[in-house]
């Protein structure tokens, strides 16, 4: 499934067009240290004040910092708003 | 985030706390593509929000996980309500009051004119059944014009509307005729201005001035009073005639050798206000942020909501500037004073007045230049004014006295 997806992200790069629209890849997006956007994400495994974990499609997202909380969930995206100090990707 | 927030706020949501299991809920109402905010982690366990759409949709399933949920929002107050029916009505009450009275009109404010036609005006008003507090719509207010239109002469414009409570009425009063003197009616002629007078040209009329002689303001140059040389009667004429008097005018000026001027630096800086009912509350930006600047104010009107309200953004924009000083040569400067003398003189003087002798001295001191200057001109000096015979009354007044 991994190296599918990584090939049909090589595709939408040759043909130029949205990376989302062809692989099934998450879409991290920050603002700053305060707040975190995850896009196509599978749930959420890890809530704690300091630490928050993500599921996405192969890869699990730790974000580690301090007074998390999260803005809003759902299908699609979430945002969690804190002080990030640390973004961890990791192999299921 | 904000509109949402306010959305869900009217149409009412549902706070729900959680003591345990917390990431298996998050992805069960997440695969139930139920929408989670503000999910927040204290001691006690999370809270967080969801819509009450979703809550009565999957109703069975949130009660299964939690038994504590707390509604929130407008819909549940008004729901509330409908239990509270004397409040309810009371509200009502009171609105339609409120909106009832403040339709009215309860004051009259009179504008451009004196208090005396103010008074008129509120007689006419009075006397046409136009009591307050009155409803008054579109139409009675042209009504109210035409009223007082027709009514009053004295006025030439009259404009009647409605703002809140007050009646307002504003009004030009017609200004007063200028009376021409016609001239088959009696007259004489009068020094406008102190001169000397040069040349006397009395077409008709009784000339009691010479050439050479001084004259005053007021002073009379050719009197319209002439004896009837066969009934040795005094006879009242219209007078014509033009006397040309010499007259004398000084002027001091000055100007500054080193002037200051602001020139643009390029740079700006802007502050945006909430306008809220003339009311500016201060958004973004400082207040006076150079020592020296051109301010300028732009209104930007919200989309919608500025048409619904009185709610506009004030943007300000501060440019800065710089105050640089410049020298004024000599000759800028006497020719500057020259060309501003001749302005006043103009504005003093008749348009066929000629001059004959001018004596202007410049001078300087370390801050400024000086120009004094006398001229002498040959100008009409005479003024039509009408005379009138005395009446018998007047005269005997006179005789008491």
């Amino acid at each position: 499934m991994s190296r599918f997806n990584n090939f049909r992200s090589r595709l939408a790069d040759e043909l130029e067009i949205p990376n989302n629209a062809l692989s099934n890849n998450f879409d991290l997006r920050m603002h700053g240290n305060k707040k975190v956007i995850i896009e196509n994400h599978l749930g959420i495994t890890l809530y704690e004040h300091n630490i928050v974990t993500i599921k996405t499609n192969g890869l699990n997202i730790t974000i580690k910092g301090s007074k998390f909380k999260i803005e809003e969930i759902n299908d699609y995206k979430v945002i969690v708003n804190g002080n990030i100090k640390e973004i961890i990707f990791h192999k299921e | 985030m904000l509109i949402f927030k306010l959305i869900s706020l009217i149409r009412g949501y549902v706070v729900i706390r959680l003591e345990s299991n917390l990431e298996k809920t998050l992805n069960i109402l997440r695969r139930k593509n139920i929408a989670v905010w503000d999910l927040e982690k204290n001691e006690k366990g999370i809270k967080f929000k969801i819509s009450y759409e979703d809550y009565i949709k999957h109703a069975d399933l949130i009660n299964e996980i939690n038994h504590n949920a707390r509604e929130k929002g407008l819909i549940f107050k008004l729901n509330r309500m409908k239990f509270r029916k004397g409040f309810s009505l009371g509200i009502l009450i009171s609105i339609i009051c409120l909106f009832l009275l403040t339709s009215l009109i309860w004051q009259v404010e009179v504008v451009g004119t004196n208090q005396v036609n103010t008074k008129k005006i509120i007689e006419l008003l009075r006397e046409n059944n136009i009591t307050m507090p009155a409803s008054l719509s579109k139409k009675d207010l042209l009504d109210i014009e035409t009223l007082i239109y027709t009514n009053l002469d004295i006025f030439k414009f009259v404009e009647v509307y409605a703002e809140g409570s007050k009646l307002i009425i504003f009004v030009r009063e017609k200004e007063p005729e200028i009376t021409e003197i016609k001239s088959n009616e009696p007259s004489s002629i009068v020094s406008a201005k102190n001169a000397i007078v040069h040349k006397v040209i009395a077409k008709s009329g009784q000339p009691v001035v010479k050439e050479g002689s001084v004259v005053y303001e007021g002073q009379t140059l050719i009197m319209g009073i002439m004896q009837n040389k066969n009934t040795e009667e005094f006879i009242m004429v219209p007078s014509h005639g033009v006397v040309y008097g010499k007259t004398y005018y000084n002027f001091e000026m000055k100007e500054e050798k080193v002037r200051k001027i602001s020139v643009a630096t390029n740079r700006s800086k802007s502050v945006y206000y909430l306008k809220i009912n003339g009311n500016s509350i201060k958004i973004i930006g400082d207040k006076d942020p150079y020592e020296n600047y051109n301010y300028k104010e732009s209104i930007i009107n919200v989309p919608i909501v500025s048409k619904l309200s009185d709610i506009t953004i004030l943007k300000g924009t501060y440019y800065e500037e710089e105050i640089k000083e410049i020298e004024i040569d000599e000759k800028t400067a006497q020719n500057k004073m020259k060309v501003s003398m001749f302005d006043e003189l103009i504005k003093k003087c008749s348009s066929d007045s000629r001059i004959v002798k001018s004596t202007i001295n410049y001078s300087e001191d370390d801050e400024y230049y000086y120009m004094m200057a006398q001229i002498e001109l040959i100008e009409d000096i005479g003024e039509k004014v009408r005379i009138f015979p005395i009446t018998e009354d007047q005269s005997e007044d006179a005789k008491e006295d």
